[in-house]
Parts: structure tokens; C-alpha cells; sequence
């Protein structure tokens, strides 16, 4: 009696024998890998342009959107015009 | 004294030619696996698979790493194609539901208890049947199998002793 690993095996075997599985050109394949390398990579080079140009537009209109003379990056303004703390620490 | 340039040419010519080599002689080997795991398009699958092998030759640690590289690609992609049929066949009607894998040509030289060997197969969770399929088809250790499939050697023994209790249980019924 044989055991269903050797079977298993020989089905395996027998089904894998009955594929045909001639290699296609490997020439033909080759230029069908770069046409599909050389598309990927332009994709990217869009996709990172498109990023790259979103983000300038949004900052182009950020900086647009202010009033003239004011401070945009740091805005230190309102500790200038702020009284100091009374902390009855008197300096010498 | 070679030039970078004259490097960089003589590196590519022989990365083309490893990869001529392979997919001579691994094209049929992989297409087998992939309709052996239960592919219905296995030449898209193998296409695919070496396509990735060619994008990330350089990234690979040795030529000797590409097969286990290209074995492991064919069972990821094979899985998530019966995935996406698993799927399909949810949302359709079961005259229009595709099925996966029956490879009509090589199951018509089966006996009848092959036959049903490989319908049972086919009704096992996918991960059962690849580890059945790279232990018992391609005789691979616990960890090339466990490489193969991306997965613990602990969990390859578990898959493959269910999927076999599982394979006797329908041959024991048949009897």
C-alpha cells in the first residue's frame, strides 16, 4: 500500500509531464522588459514632476495670499509689543 | 586599466547573459509550478516573474539567489491571482464565474484516483497546496520552502502536515 506523499508525488509528476512550456524568444522578451522599464520610469519622472510643481504652485500662492511687509517665515511681532511679566524679581 | 564605462558594459553583458541562460533553462520549470499551484494565465505569471527578476538584478546577493528569487515571485503572484478569481467568483453568477487553474491538456492523462488526487488538491487553502507542492513536486527543504513562500519553517511543517492529513482524508473517503 503506498502512502499519499508517494502518490502525491507521482500525481504531482505525472500532471507537471503533460504541460507544454516551450521559453517564448528570450529577444522578444527582453524588449518587451526594457519598453517596460523604460515606461515605469517615465511614469515616475511625471508623477515626481507633477509633485514637484503642485508644491511649488501651493507655496507660490501661499506667499501671495500675505499682506506686503509681512514677516512670512517668523512673525515675532507680538512679543515686541508684549509688557514683560511682572515677576518682582528686580534686576541689579 | 579598464574605464568605469568599459566596466559598466562588460557588467551588463554578463547579466544579460545569466539571464539568457535562466530563462532557458527555468522558464518551463517555473510554468509547471505555476499551473501546479493553480494558475489559470501561468504565462503571464511566469512573464511577470521575470520581468521582476530582470528589474532587480542588481539587487540580488549571488546569481544563485535568482531561481529561489523567481520561485518565490511565481507563488506570491499565483496566490493573489487565485485571490482576485476567489473574488471574482463572489460577485458573479456561477455560470460566468471563472475557475482557477484546470489544466484540461495534462489532467486528461491522469487516472481516475489522480484525478481526484488533484481535484482535492485544488480545494485546499492555497498556502497547503504551495507547500505541498515545492516539498513534493520540487523536493525542497523546510527553509527554501519556507524562503519560497515568505513564510517561518515552523509554519511550512504545519501547512504541509494539514494539507497531507487532508489529502489521505479524501483518498480514505474515496476507498
Amino acid at each position: 500500500m503506498r502512502s499519499t506523499e508517494d502518490r502525491l508525488r507521482e500525481t504531482l509528476g505525472a500532471l507537471a509531464a503533460g504541460i507544454e512550456a516551450a521559453p517564448p524568444a528570450y529577444k522578444r522578451a527582453r524588449a518587451e522588459w526594457r519598453r517596460r522599464e523604460r515606461r515605469r520610469r517615465l511614469v515616475l519622472a511625471v508623477l515626481v514632476a507633477i509633485v514637484f510643481a503642485l508644491a511649488d504652485l501651493i507655496g507660490l500662492w501661499a506667499l501671495n495670499q500675505t499682506r506686503d511687509h509681512d514677516p512670512i517665515i517668523f512673525d515675532d511681532r507680538s512679543r515686541i509689543h508684549q509688557t514683560e511679566p511682572a515677576t518682582g524679581v528686580i534686576p541689579p | 586599466m579598464t574605464s568605469p564605462l568599459i566596466r559598466a558594459q562588460q557588467a551588463a553583458a554578463e547579466a544579460d547573459a545569466a539571464l539568457a541562460e535562466l530563462f532557458q533553462t527555468q522558464y518551463a520549470a517555473m510554468h509547471r509550478l505555476a499551473v501546479l499551484l493553480g494558475a489559470d494565465d501561468a504565462e503571464d505569471i511566469v512573464a511577470e516573474a521575470f520581468y521582476q527578476l530582470y528589474r532587480r538584478w542588481k539587487k540580488l546577493r549571488g546569481a544563485d539567489k535568482a531561481v529561489p528569487y523567481l520561485r518565490s515571485v511565481v507563488c506570491n503572484l499565483t496566490r493573489m491571482r487565485l485571490r482576485h478569481l476567489q473574488v471574482v467568483r463572489k460577485h458573479t453568477t456561477p455560470e460566468t464565474a471563472p475557475e482557477p487553474g484546470t489544466s484540461a491538456e495534462a489532467e486528461a492523462l491522469l487516472h481516475d484516483d489522480q484525478r481526484a488526487l488533484v481535484a482535492a488538491l485544488k480545494e485546499l487553502p492555497s498556502r497547503q497546496r504551495e507547500a505541498l507542492v515545492l516539498r513534493h513536486w520540487l523536493g525542497l527543504r523546510e527553509a527554501e520552502i519556507a524562503e519560497a513562500m515568505g513564510i517561518s519553517p515552523g509554519a511550512v511543517k504545519s501547512h504541509t502536515s494539514r494539507g497531507m492529513a487532508a489529502l489521505t482524508r479524501v483518498l480514505e473517503e474515496r476507498r
